[in-house]
């Protein structure tokens, strides 16, 4: 083994920079060509074959990349002492393994290197970071081992140390392996010592992980202590140390040093006070990065009051110093501090409500004007009973009445009065017409302050920007409870009007995805959504605000897109983070490497990306459902639908994470499942506000649910395809061949896996279907359950073609089979469905999705078992067989599917007429009545008030200096294209569906011509 | 109200959103991965008192030169979090690491030459100075401030920070986030 100079994996440079050079210019047909010249020179050298493999591989000859692949790996694996072996070759052919998804084949090249070439570390080094990328965490730390003996070096040794960890914290080691690892350092720290600062954390967290406090402050105070090069990093670490040891008196000792170097760190604070308070919690680690417990709620103390009594007034003291000594103006720690000081005695129980509420006058005056005072007080105000809180509020708005700052500042407090009301539940608690005058005044005072923006690039946040969002907030309760649709419009042509001026504005566009999509106008969310830009990691967090209401679209094209982008970002991702942390290990950076995969293992148990994984799939189908043929390829390429169901099982496993960041989403949808505005107004007591706990805790469990659900849909519809046809055969060749038993017996499994998802036993849930027949009533139209219901119908039919297991007395006529109960299902929940459904444009949160989802999924998956029938009545070949007529033993059969096909073209042209009727309404006429919805003619009361704002606002900002730009988007904004908008995006989303419905009729009419 | 504090892995997904309410543009993934991964002392972020991410900043070192020097990749603070000195801790964080950690001499930045708070900012605040001006250096076709700041800069540090560049082979297939240039597109006011 070895690298010679001027030599490149045995072969002259000069021979293969021409190569290289051609490789780097993207000119692979040239690289194709000078590599196969090389070949012809050095046709057993495995450099030239990786070399060879690697332009194959970059043209996108996948097959035959990995063929020379691996026959350069023959070559190299021989015992023949003429092949040259270089690392060049070696990381060569990695790369090209890696690209290829073969790590294994790269990994036992080296393997296969490092026995023939012992003792070699480039080599040995090139092996590890092989088992980096594939997570073996034991073979990584074995070889880092090995390479320590060699070498002696500290980072190899670290190497191993640092697999030791992640077998632990990200495999299934045991906490004794940190004794090894512990044991190891020890032993290399006593003989070399240590030199490198992540050397030195990662000792001593190797030690708290162990609860070895004493031990690794021991470390800390030491000599090798001054490795850590910034004192209050260090002094953080100490106190944390401490506080863990118990020693609470010095810890707050060590964190007051912190704070009177840095100020304003209010984590140190909290901690400070936790340690005066002799409260550890703060110090143990949430393992839920999304979702920390609140940890300074916990109200368990286990002082004296005596005690707590010295110990607030030893924090009061230190604050006021803090205070006096800080000569920073925008420092709110100190300020903070104290309010926190009075919160921990109301809750000890010794507080006084009054000084809290003085307190945040104080805090007012300073901060008042900021966008972050909101936030900042909301954990004081969380202690204060709603009296108080309003007492709170009426100061507020006596404050801001009397003072005298500038304009900028006056308007900043004027703002968080707003919010503070908001922010207390008192909006919702207010009469409509209040309710009103207030979104009004928000309005007022955002078109008053334009002239305050006028200097401002187009980029630049405005003054008041958040008004717009707030008097939406508000002009959507509006509508909640009036059910005034202009008061929805209202709320939309205010945040159109902002874009108008300001078109980066994220908050706008976010609520405007949520009301569009809710009034159906769905293709115009999809557009706002786009014009944030949404992309990297971002399509993990912010894509949950479309993704679901496309899911049940007929906008399969722009869903397509979604998925497969982010699905890209993320196998990508995957693909290329192995890589990111050998970066990590290269660079020294151990704790980094931890932190790493712990991240990518969170992202890989994303809730999100295992939906988009199993959605792509279903979309598939639907798309192609119209043909069985293109249907059964699908399955195909998902193992037979078994993949979905596996990957749900596998991610299963381990907990999902849910990285939606929720806090971006409107009041009115905390989570994706669940809109207030579908529901009645229940006054002040469903102020949702309290209930967003709850709800992100039950739309987890729901969200586990739905993607074991739909993992189930893809195998289910291979199995009942398979068994329709197979029920064919079976009377075909009457008393000849075996049905296959295996098949039912599994899809049976698989229904009773779905009933018990929808909490119903199969027993149960098969009877309560059947009752349908027997005229009850079982299921309310249209509701979501709806779906799962009627997927578990249409797959209970295929199963019973075989099984025969429910049977229907002859007294009934209506219902004699399970395919007439399917089908009078889907007609009724259709009928019923369209019955109590409105035109889209004034039913908002209309029933349009349910019908879609309806008709794409489970009636297409019920007409995908009709053709696998009829295929199988008529298989190609057979058709002329005995005169054209079938076997006598399918006549009923036969019979079965004339009808259900009648049955299934009534219920879809039932759709059709709905949707044409809607469409025929010209879009000026909707336009019209729409607008009318928020001109006042005269009316005093309801919705137009806002609107007449911002219709003057155009005239009033020519007799104010609003500068040219927003003079000319003021004046250039339409109202009646708002309106002409939300219209078109509805019609493009009906007729969308129309056309699916009609592909759906011709494709079952196809069907019949067939019979 | 707001720590500084040096940013995790995690934080990625904050900072990134940070970014795009901050900026028109946003860098890919891999960049920020790259930082942190080689540079994590040079990651800051403000953490407002809920976990919220209100701002980061983001550098890394030049150590191709014969001067060691730090450079700041990119600077964001919320909009509700300005007129704090947030970015000023922010960058202040940094460069005390650049020159604790990694010794560096100097650190440079470039900064649009229409940004004028940001470049009121450097100069006054942070005491950056104009050392060069790129032509066209922004995608829009904007010129940028080369600035440069100077550090103290230790004379002996017993880290020494190595690359070990290892695989990579011909056609440089190794693992490289893109280099893009490093514009500190700062929007902090």
């Amino acid at each position: 083994m070895a690298s010679k100079f001027g030599l490149a994996g045995g072969i002259p440079e000069r021979r293969v920079r021409p190569i290289w050079d051609a490789v780097d210019s993207r000119q692979f047909k040239n690289a194709l060509k000078l590599s196969t010249a090389l070949l012809s020179k050095y046709p057993n050298s495995p450099y030239a074959l990786a070399l060879k493999a690697l332009i194959l591989e970059r043209m996108g000859k996948n097959e035959e990349a990995l063929s020379v692949c691996l026959n350069a790996k023959e070559i190299l694996c021989t015992n023949d002492s003429n092949v040259f072996v270089d690392d060049l070759t070696l990381s060569t052919l990695q790369i090209v393994f890696q690209r290829l998804d073969h790590l294994e084949l790269a990994t036992s090249c080296y393997e296969y290197a490092c026995t023939k070439y012992p003792n070699n570390l480039e080599v040995m080094m090139g092996l590890f970071s092989c088992y980096v990328r594939e997570y073996s965490f034991v073979k990584q730390q074995q070889i880092a081992i090995k390479m320590y003996k060699i070498a002696g070096e500290e980072r190899f040794l670290l190497w191993a140390v640092c697999s030791i960890q992640l077998q632990v914290c990200c495999g299934n080691g045991g906490g004794k392996l940190f004794q090894l690892a512990e044991g190891l350092l020890k032993k290399h720290i006593a003989s070399h010592g240590l030199h490198e600062p992540e050397a030195l954390s990662v000792y001593i967290s190797l030690l708290e992980q162990q609860c070895k406090f004493g031990d690794a402050l021991e470390i800390l105070c030491g000599k090798l202590g001054s490795l850590m090069m910034i004192e209050v990093d260090k002094l953080r670490l100490q106190g944390r140390l401490l506080a863990r040891a118990g020693d609470y008196v010095a810890a707050a000792d060590v964190f007051q040093k912190v704070l009177v170097l840095c100020p304003d760190d209010w984590e140190c604070f909290l901690q400070y006070l936790g340690c005066l308070l002799e409260d550890g919690s703060i110090f143990i680690k949430d393992s839920d990065p999304i979702h920390p417990l609140k940890s300074t709620e916990c109200k368990n103390f286990q002082i004296s009051e005596e005690l707590f009594d010295s110990r607030m007034s030893q924090a009061v003291d230190f604050v006021r110093k803090l205070m006096v000594e800080a000569n920073d103006n925008s420092a709110r720690c100190p300020y903070l501090a104290h309010l926190e000081i009075e919160r921990r005695k109301l809750l000890f129980g010794k507080g006084d409500a009054d000084k809290v509420v003085e307190d945040l006058m104080q805090y007012f005056i300073r901060f008042g004007h900021l966008a972050c005072f909101t936030s900042d007080v909301e954990r004081f105000l969380e202690v204060l009973d709603y009296n108080k809180k309003s007492e709170f509020l009426k100061k507020l708005v006596k404050e801001c009445v009397g003072s005298v700052s500038g304009p900028t500042k006056e308007l900043g407090q004027s703002i968080t009065v707003f919010k503070i009301q908001n922010s207390i539940g008192d909006l919702f608690a207010l009469p409509v017409n209040d309710l009103e005058d207030i979104a009004v005044r928000m309005i007022e005072m955002f078109c008053k302050n334009l002239p305050l923006s006028k200097e401002l690039d187009v980029q630049e946040s405005m003054h008041g920007e958040e008004l717009l969002s707030l008097a939406c907030n508000v002009l959507v309760q509006l509508f909640w409870r009036t059910r005034d649709l202009g008061y929805l419009l209202e709320s939309i042509m205010i945040l159109e009007f902002g874009l108008a001026i300001r078109r980066y504005v994220w908050q706008y566009k976010i609520l405007l995805v949520h009301l569009y999509s809710y009034w159906s106008s769905l293709p115009l969310a999809y557009e706002r959504y786009k014009s944030l830009d949404v992309k990297n990691i971002l399509l993990e967090t912010v894509s949950p605000h479309i993704l679901p209401q496309m899911v049940a679209s007929p906008l399969w094209a722009d869903l397509s897109d979604l998925l497969r982008e982010y699905l890209k970002f993320m196998d990508d991702h995957f693909r290329e983070s192995a890589d990111l942390t050998f970066l990590a290990y290269r660079h020294r950076n151990y704790s980094k490497v931890i932190e790493f995969v712990q991240f990518k293992e969170r992202l890989q148990r994303s809730s999100h990306y295992l939906m988009a994984k199993i959605e792509a799939p279903i979309l598939q189908l639907k798309q192609n459902s119209n043909n069985i043929d293109e249907v059964e390829c699908i399955l195909e390429s998902l193992r037979c639908g078994t993949h979905p169901l596996e990957l749900s099982n596998e991610i299963r496993s381990k907990s999902l994470t849910f990285n939606e960041d929720l806090k971006l989403r409107p009041w009115w949808t905390p989570t994706s499942d669940k809109n207030y505005l579908l529901g009645p107004f229940e006054g002040v007591s469903s102020c949702p506000r309290e209930n967003t706990h709850n709800q992100i805790k039950q739309t987890e469990e729901n969200v586990v649910k739905t993607v074991e659900k739909r993992s189930l849909l893809p195998r289910m519809i291979y199995l009942s395809i398979y068994s329709a046809s197979e029920s064919v055969k079976e009377n075909l060749e009457a008393n000849g061949a075996l049905v296959d038993s295996k098949l039912s017996l599994e899809l049976k499994i698989l229904l009773e896996r779905y009933t018990k998802i929808l909490d119903f036993s199969f027993q149960d849930a098969v009877e309560l279907v059947l009752g349908f027949s027997s005229g009850q009533k079982p299921f309310e139209a249209p509701s979501p359950d709806l779906i799962d219901w009627m997927n578990f119908a249409v797959f209970l039919n295929a199963w019973n073609l075989n099984s025969h297991e429910i049977k229907f007395s002859d007294t009934d006529p209506s219902s004699t089979s399970t395919w007439n109960l399917v089908n009078i299902m889907f007609r009724k929940y259709v009928t019923e469905t369209i019955r109590c459904t409105g035109p889209v444009v004034s039913s908002p949160g209309s029933h349009l999705p349910f019908l879609v989802q309806l008709v794409t999924e489970p009636l297409a998956w019920h007409v995908l078992i009709i053709h696998s029938c009829i295929r199988s009545l008529h298989p190609s070949g057979r058709k002329k067989k005995k005169g054209g007529s079938v076997d006598q033993s399918n006549t009923q059969l036969l019979h079965e599917m004339q009808n259900s096909i009648q049955s299934l073209c009534d219920t879809i042209e039932m759709v059709t007429r709905w949707l044409k009727e809607q469409l025929n309404t010209p879009d000026d006429e909707k336009v019209e009545a729409l607008f009318s919805s928020i001109l006042r003619n005269g009316r005093n009361d309801g919705p137009g008030k806002v609107f007449n704002i911002l219709e003057s606002s155009s005239s009033l900002v020519k007799d104010v200096e609003v500068g040219a730009r927003i003079l000319e988007a003021v004046q250039s904004w339409s109202p009646a294209g708002v309106v002409r908008n939300i219209i078109t995006g509805q019609r493009s989303l009906l007729s969308d569906f129309l056309k699916l419905c009609e592909l759906k009729l011709k494709s079952l009419q196809t069907v019949r011509l067939q019979l | 109200m707001v720590c500084i504090r040096k940013a995790t892995v995690d934080d990625l997904l904050a900072m990134q959103a940070c970014n795009l309410f901050c900026l028109p543009e946003n860098y890919q993934m891999k960049y920020y991965l790259y930082h942190i991964l080689s540079w994590p002392q040079l990651l800051y972020v403000a953490e407002d008192y809920n976990g919220k991410i209100v701002g980061y900043v983001l550098a890394k070192m030049e150590e191709e030169t014969t001067e060691c020097h730090g450079h700041i990749t990119s600077l964001a603070v919320l909009r509700t979090h300005r007129k704090l000195g947030l970015a000023t801790k922010l960058m202040t964080a940094a460069q005390n690491a650049m020159e604790q950690v990694y010794a560096a001499e100097y650190v440079s930045l470039h900064v649009r030459k229409s940004n004028r708070a940001a470049f009121n900012l450097y100069t006054e605040t942070l005491g950056y100075k104009i050392h060069d001006v790129e032509a066209k250096y922004y995608a829009d076709g904007e010129d940028a401030y080369d600035m440069r700041k100077q550090l103290k800069g230790r004379k002996h540090h017993h880290h020494h920070h190595h690359h070990h560049h290892h695989g990579g082979g011909c056609c440089s297939a190794e693992t490289k986030a893109d280099e893009k240039p490093g514009s500190t597109e700062a929007k902090t006011e």
